[in-house]
């Protein structure tokens, strides 16, 4: 009686446990030797208990093939749990011409817990200046 | 009491509005949050990520700027679908054509296809016509990089969750020495018991 009773409460522990462990542990260099080239952002927040659940870390820039801006923001789940997101870039032009790329639209994002990751996106034409990232609670 | 009163009048405001909508035909934003996710087909925001997810990678590689000459000049070959369903191809290389033709860096022919098929046939045919009316040789304008690539489907359960994966692989090939230069494939997983609305 006391093995089963014993048993059981070891095996419910252990089911407790392994529910619980969804966040990451990472690992990386202590002195970076990535010089990334951060971009000063503005952010509005209108989904207050999102802006609870993820942070915006650092938004970088670079041009790939040449002339085309890509933007990489790093996101962070500031929960224990899973997370999953929407996002979308939207893409400005010099004269403040808004637009989306043809294969733009929302993307889906799973963080896990605690969990940092970066979403990118490169503009398909040469002519995008500027970024406008939206982001959104499943 | 006048609070009871406002707080039901907006729950039956929002009441009203929910029965009014819920099963009647609607716009949604066909790149929005709120299309159907099917567990047993390719929708539309699968072809739109993969296509996202390919060209970012494509443009990435910096294997385009290598042509002799800007925009190269791209064919879209064979795109095996290996999956069971029946599906456009284009749905994911029109995507592609029309994001890399806007960079400025790939413009596709369409006088050359797979098996000799064109996709424009007429604009060939007049090309011919033009060049014969000038006493000239045929002139096609030929491709520097072909597009090839394989759709391919997994499919697994457990218990009563069904889960799908479909893998979406693409080639570009330099046509003069047959290398692929560029090669990518992006894999979409959708999980669950019966298709939803939404992510």
């Amino acid at each position: 009686m006391k093995a089963s009773l014993a048993l059981l409460a070891t095996t419910t522990l252990a089911l407790l446990l392994t529910g619980c462990a969804t966040s990451v542990n990472t690992v990386s260099r202590a002195d970076p030797q990535a010089t990334p080239n951060y971009v000063p952002d503005q952010r509005v927040i209108t989904d207050a208990t999102l802006g609870r659940k993820v942070a915006i870390v650092s938004v970088n820039e670079t041009k790939v093939s040449g002339n085309l801006l890509k933007i990489q923001v790093t996101l962070l789940n500031k929960s224990s749990k899973p997370q999953a997101f929407t996002y979308k870039f939207d893409w400005i032009a010099q004269d403040g011409m808004e637009f989306s790329g043809p294969t733009g639209g929302w993307k889906q994002i799973q963080l896990e817990g605690k969990e940092e990751r970066a979403v990118s996106a490169i503009a398909t034409s040469a002519t995008a200046v500027d970024f406008k990232l939206k982001l959104r609670e499943n | 009491m006048k609070r009871t009163l406002a707080l039901t009048a907006a729950a039956l405001a929002l009441l009203a509005t929910g029965c009014a909508t819920k099963n009647d035909a609607k716009y949604v934003d066909s790149q929005g949050p709120n299309t159907i996710v099917s567990l047993d087909r390719i929708n539309i925001q699968d072809w739109n990520n993969a296509a996202d997810k390919l060209v970012a990678s494509l443009l990435a590689s910096g294997v385009l700027e290598r042509a002799p000459e800007l925009p190269a000049v791209m064919a879209v070959s064979r795109i095996r679908n290996n999956t069971q369903q029946q599906v456009d191809t284009d749905s994911l290389t029109k995507k592609i054509r029309i994001a890399l033709n806007q960079t400025g860096k790939v413009v596709t022919t369409t006088v050359l296809g797979p098996d000799g098929k064109q996709e424009d046939a007429m604009a060939a045919d007049v090309g011919a016509m033009n060049n014969f009316m000038a006493g000239e040789k045929q002139k096609t304008t030929l491709p520097y990089y072909t597009l090839s690539g394989k759709l391919l489907e997994d499919r697994v359960k457990s218990g009563s969750t069904n889960q799908i994966t479909y893998t979406f692989q693409l080639s570009l090939t330099t046509v003069k020495n047959g290398l692929a230069v560029w090669e990518d494939e992006t894999l979409i997983t959708k999980q669950g018991q019966r298709s939803s609305v939404g992510w």
